[in-house]
């Protein structure tokens, strides 16, 4: 039992993606990014070869209603940055198209998604819709959206710490809406971040900027 | 006296020739510790550069080149522009 849940745990953490982090780092650069939440688990990695574009790798195993696996090469595209004196704010798409599996039925998948985030050192806002074909398994739309708090302002070398807030809206699963307060700690390039959600689950998720 | 005004000028020339450039940037944009990574990562890939240090207080990047050798405020842009950000101004001390 003790390895199950083990081997569940290493899973899920293998097998997960944070997007509401920036879904491109810089020209050369790859990143590892983790998402662990009431939607399931999902991982992806990318690397940025021009400033506007990464490619790379996306996985997610669903829960909370069908246990759907998909596997997708993933396209990561900065549609418009703004780069303020004291903020900065973008708008990306995020697409894949690969492989959806449910029990034994494989079908072909895509999905699409919208991230609109600003930052500055104290504030943080985001609001990123997503749209998912998995063939005749499921179509779903998700949005999510939040509002995160620098308590203190750090400096590049400091731990930095996010209080932040998330809705989400799943339209096709039993709990319509969650909300998430969390907190986010950023380190250089690692960025961690825990929740527990209205939904009665505990949300992890972890990034790394290589 | 000839002599000595070309020594002088000699010594002062070599000096120039091998000090390193300390460039400050200040960089719009820049407000995360993810911002400031790929700034450090993407200099210190350039053979000329010897430290790079970020502030995000005072949106400073301060790179420091190796002895005799410089960045021009075109590839300075260029990298920044790379990183996912962009210059408001540069600044340079010898």
């Amino acid at each position: 039992m003790k390895t199950k849940t083990l081997f569940t745990l290493i899973t899920a953490t293998i097998l997960s993606l944070d997007l509401e982090a920036k879904p491109l780092s810089y020209v050369g650069g790859l990143m590892l990014m983790q998402e662990n939440d009431e939607t399931g688990h999902t991982f992806s990695f990318d690397y940025t070869f021009i400033p506007t574009n990464a490619f790379g790798f996306y996985a997610k195993q669903e829960e909370n209603g069908k246990e759907i696996v998909m596997l997708t090469p993933e396209f990561n595209t900065l549609l418009k940055r703004w780069n303020l004196p004291d903020g900065q704010g973008n708008i990306f798409n995020m697409s894949g198209a690969g492989l959806a599996r449910f029990h034994d039925n494989n079908q072909p998948c895509l999905w699409t998604a919208f991230l609109a985030d600003y930052e500055s050192r104290r504030w943080f806002l985001s609001y990123e819709p997503r749209f998912v074909w998995d063939g005749n398994i499921e179509k779903s739309v998700w949005q999510r959206a939040r509002i995160g708090i620098a308590p203190y302002l750090a400096n590049y070398n400091d731990l930095n710490t996010w209080i932040m807030f998330q809705v989400d809206h799943h339209p096709a699963k039993h709990d319509h809406f969650v909300a998430t307060p969390l907190l986010r700690f950023f380190y250089k390039g690692y960025l961690f971040e825990i929740g527990y959600q209205s939904n009665q689950h505990i949300m992890v998720n972890w990034q790394i900027q290589f | 006296m000839k002599k000595h005004v070309l020594t002088l000028a000699t010594m002062f020339a070599l000096t120039a020739a091998v000090s390193a450039d300390t460039i400050k940037a200040t960089v719009n944009g820049m407000v995360c510790g993810f911002c400031a990574t790929a700034i450090e990562k993407t200099f210190k890939k350039q053979p000329e550069v010897s430290t790079v240090n970020v502030d995000l207080k005072d949106k400073l990047v301060t790179v420091t080149t190796k002895s005799g050798q410089t960045l021009d405020d075109s590839k300075v842009k260029k990298l920044l522009t790379n990183s996912g950000y962009s210059v408001a101004s540069i600044n340079r001390a010898k």
